[in-house]
């Protein structure tokens, strides 16, 4: 290294030296520290007590642990792919060149910018069961009576408390523990305007050529679309897909919001368990356990994701 | 035409006016909340009330400021946050904390626990402050382990809230039950009987109940009824033994009288009809709008009630009252009265009796379950501790006496429309209280049967499992005996689990 080469060097440290004590004191750090808490029993006010792999042999008994990761399973695992399908879908038409395209545009766009504490209030009353939107549509169509489950409870052999009870219809939706995580879910795709805006960038980037090549293979809308269409933005759909699963496994402010993990903590989710740990409860190593294992929950999903994305995601010029 | 001209402009432009914004901020720009004094101590005090709560003990910090501390050398500084426990554990544990902070009293045994706390025996001691300054079951809420770790702020006793008019409209039916309207429930027994009387449910087009009134439901507002056991004559923890008692008969059995609820109204409709119930703090306040007959609740309902829908205070009063009425009001329009002080000097003006003739709601102390048990209540409160590592604890606790100080306590739970934690209540004070029923909240939180918070290290898991078995118990999804049992297991556990962690740090 010639002395003007260190020079720059140490210029270029200096420039970025901001963040790289930012990334080391609030990023590196605390992640170190919560490892080593996770071991521990701590509650932030007293000392740090080294318990070893408690935490995470007592979080394998906990029965909150695992509901709050079925809870969390069932969100991640119809929310995602559903939002995916919904912001394909909506992407794909309003790529169509129609006349108030952009209107059109802006407005599956705008719900993604509302506050998530306004569009959940804004939610809460859309499903209130007496005097929601939802309920008073549902009733106008003559969505109403009573679901019996009787087959089902036959079928799995339930009897007494354990009986799944009729359900009324219209439900009352985040008040009925079977109905609150389903509204939850619709709720989570009224928010698909920054994927569906993702989607239409990636539509616009397929080239022409191959749609007219398809077009003089005789390939009719579907095949266009299966052939296409999919196969082209699929880098789009896998980075939307790595996300949406970061982000479902990390749900908080609604359910938070609208149900408080109600009810029966039908709705409580891993990150609200964990925060109460860390926040409620005072048990800063268990909840720095839980992370840990959220941690690595995300990156075995993400490396099927990646070790799948082989299969089916195809990027140009390769 | 050369465009290197304007471009020569450009950057001295730029520069001038960011150098304009720069001057602009620092001469008009925010300023910080600096206190206009240099010669004092300065207390922090940080406080979870938002909104009138907190302007009116901004009121208590202003009045400390210009005499006690002023002639101490104090000045208290008040700063009303949201998630107090959180920045005040955070803070305590980074070694910052505030010189007092007003905690919920769910957290006091917890904190001290966790050795989070300053004791302040000798510092109460100092300014005559002690057991018998307090009503008992204030003080001991306030102690744990022999040590005292807060004061309080301001505090609670609860009880039957009923509406008088749905009384009046379904004396019929309370007849035709058996009852007499005019002698209101004495035992729990008897208030479900009233309750079922009072119950308007019509059927729908498709043939399901709708409830239109509901005389009660436990879980409305649903705060306090993990205490339910106590009117049945059990606690949650058992101090004399250590024990949990989530499952517990009697625990079991008033668990059963909330699921019967459930069962009676049928847990669709009761559903259907509680979604339609706006926020506590709305003018769709169900036991506002008439929409359940009885609630639960504690005294500053009649501040609710006021605020929320002041004709429910205002019920067959004679046109002198309402002449007085009016000319409040046209005090608070011109701007000569606050509508917090219309109340006040309403109350100093008619005495508590006449204005309970006015009220179209009443107050009763909640029917026991038991025989033998009478005036059972939770006492909750809002406190005041000074936080380990504080500062100025000295200094903090001279503005925790002064504020419990019986004229200011009065004055402050009067702006606050609750009881008084203190042994002594004045004359003014009970007469002269915006809640015209404040005597009975007072002998509430006097009676041997008045409890707080259980005095349990891990009250907030065990309240939260508390809620969690009894959303089971509510909703149909388990037997009482079942949803209580299982409780009972998991915090036994976990309690256990605590003592021995707590054990291995040398504490007990």
């Amino acid at each position: 290294m010639t002395r003007k080469d260190w020079q720059d060097f140490s210029r270029g440290i200096a420039f970025i030296s901001p963040w790289i004590v930012g990334f080391l004191a609030f990023t590196l750090l605390p992640v170190a520290l919560s490892l080593y808490y996770s071991f521990c029993d701590y509650s932030l006010l007293q000392s740090p007590l080294w318990v070893g792999t408690e935490n995470y042999r007592e979080l394998m008994r906990d029965d909150d642990f695992w509901r709050t990761l079925r809870n969390t399973g069932y969100y991640a695992m119809v929310a995602l792919p559903a939002g995916l399908m919904v912001s394909v879908g909506l992407a794909l038409l309003l790529n169509q060149n129609i006349r108030g395209q952009s209107v059109y545009r802006t407005i599956i766009f705008l719900p993604s910018l509302v506050p998530v504490v306004a569009s959940s209030m804004l939610w809460m009353w859309i499903f209130n069961a007496k005097l929601g939107l939802l309920n008073h549509v549902l009733s106008f169509c003559g969505i109403e009576g009573q679901i019996q489950f009787s087959w089902l409870n036959h079928l799995l052999g339930l009897q007494g408390g354990d009986m799944i009870q009729p359900l009324t219809m219209p439900p009352p939706w985040l008040d009925d523990a079977r109905t609150a995580m389903p509204a939850l879910i619709m709720m989570s795709i009224w928010g698909v305007g920054n994927a569906v805006v993702i989607y239409l960038a990636g539509l616009q980037d397929v080239p022409r050529e191959l749609y007219e090549a398809a077009d003089i293979d005789g390939a009719n809308g579907w095949q266009r679309l299966r052939n296409v269409t999919l196969p082209m933005i699929s880098p789009v759909i896998f980075f939307n897909l790595v996300m949406g699963i970061i982000g479902s496994l990390q749900t908080f402010a609604t359910a938070y919001i609208m149900t408080g993990g109600g009810p029966a903590k039908a709705t409580y989710f891993y990150t609200m368990y964990l925060y109460d740990n860390a926040f409620s409860y005072l048990r800063m190593g268990y909840a720095s356990a839980m992370a840990w294992i959220q941690l690595l929950i995300v990156l075995v999903l993400t490396a099927v994701a990646f070790w799948s994305s082989k299969r089916w995601v195809h990027y140009q010029g390769k | 035409m050369d465009e290197a001209v304007p471009m020569k402009y450009f950057k001295p432009t730029i520069t001038i006016l960011a150098l304009l914004a720069v001057a602009y901020v620092l001469i008009f720009g925010p300023r910080a909340d600096i206190p206009p004094v240099h010669d004092r101590v300065i207390v922090q005090y940080w406080e979870k009330w938002t909104g009138n709560e907190a302007s009116q003990m901004q009121k208590i910090v202003d009045r400390f400021n210009d005499t006690v501390g002023k002639d101490k050398g104090i000045y208290v500084q008040y700063l009303s946050m949201s998630n107090i426990n959180q920045k005040t554990l955070v803070s305590t544990a980074g070694g910052v904390p505030p010189d007092i902070a007003g905690l919920w009293d769910t957290q006091v045994v917890q904190y001290a626990t966790l050795d989070a706390l300053e004791p302040l025996d000798e510092l109460a001691r100092s300014h005559g402050i002690t057991q018998s300054y307090y009503k008992p079951v204030f003080w001991k809420a306030c102690t744990y382990e022999g040590k005292l770790y807060a004061l309080i702020s301001t505090p609670m006793s609860m009880g039957l809230h009923y509406n008088k008019k749905i009384v009046a409209e379904r004396a019929d039916a309370l007849r035709q039950a058996g009852l007499d309207p005019d002698r209101l429930p004495a035992t729990l027994d008897e208030m479900d009987r009233w309750a079922r009387a009072m119950d308007v449910v019509e059927k729908t087009s498709s043939g399901r109940d709708r409830i239109q009134v509901a005389g009660y439901i436990p879980m409305e507002p649903g705060w306090f009824v993990s205490y339910t056991g106590q009117w049945f004559g059990v606690s949650i923890f058992d101090e004399r033994t250590g024990k949990l008692q989530l499952n517990h008969p009697q625990m079991v059995k008033a668990m059963e009288w909330i699921q019967a609820y459930s069962r009676r109204l049928g847990l669709e409709s009761m559903g259907e009809f509680r979604s339609g119930f706006g926020q506590f703090n709305s003018t769709q306040n169900p036991f506002l709008t008439g929409a359940v007959a009885m609630v639960q609740q504690g005294p500053w309902m009649a501040n609710y009630i006021e605020n929320l829908r002041p004709e429910m205070n205002r019920w067959n009063m004679p046109p002198e009252r309402q002449k007085l009425d009016e000319q409040l009001a046209g005090e608070v329009a011109s701007g000569k009265l606050s509508s917090e002080d219309r109340m006040l000097k309403w109350a100093a003006l008619v005495p508590a009796e006449e204005r309970r003739a006015y009220c179209s709601w009443g107050f009763i102390p909640a029917p026991p379950a038991e025989p033998g048990l009478k005036d059972v209540s939770y006492c909750g409160f809002d406190t005041l501790v000074i936080p380990r590592g504080a500062e100025h604890p000295k200094e903090a606790f001279e503005f925790i006496a002064f504020v419990n100080r019986q004229d200011v306590m009065e004055r402050l739970c009067s702006m606050h429309c609750k009881n008084s934690p203190l042994a002594k209540a004045s004359e003014k004070f009970l007469n002269e209280h915006p809640n015209p029923y404040i005597a009975i909240f007072n002998q509430l939180a006097d009676s041997p049967n008045a409890f707080g918070v259980p005095q349990i290290g891990i009250w907030p898991r065990v309240g939260d499992e508390m809620a969690f078995a009894i959303q089971r118990i509510y909703l149909l999804q388990a037997t009482p005996k079942q949803a209580m049992d299982d409780a009972q297991e998991r915090m036994t556990a976990a309690y256990k689990k605590f003592l021995d962690l707590q054990g291995k740090r040398g504490r007990q």
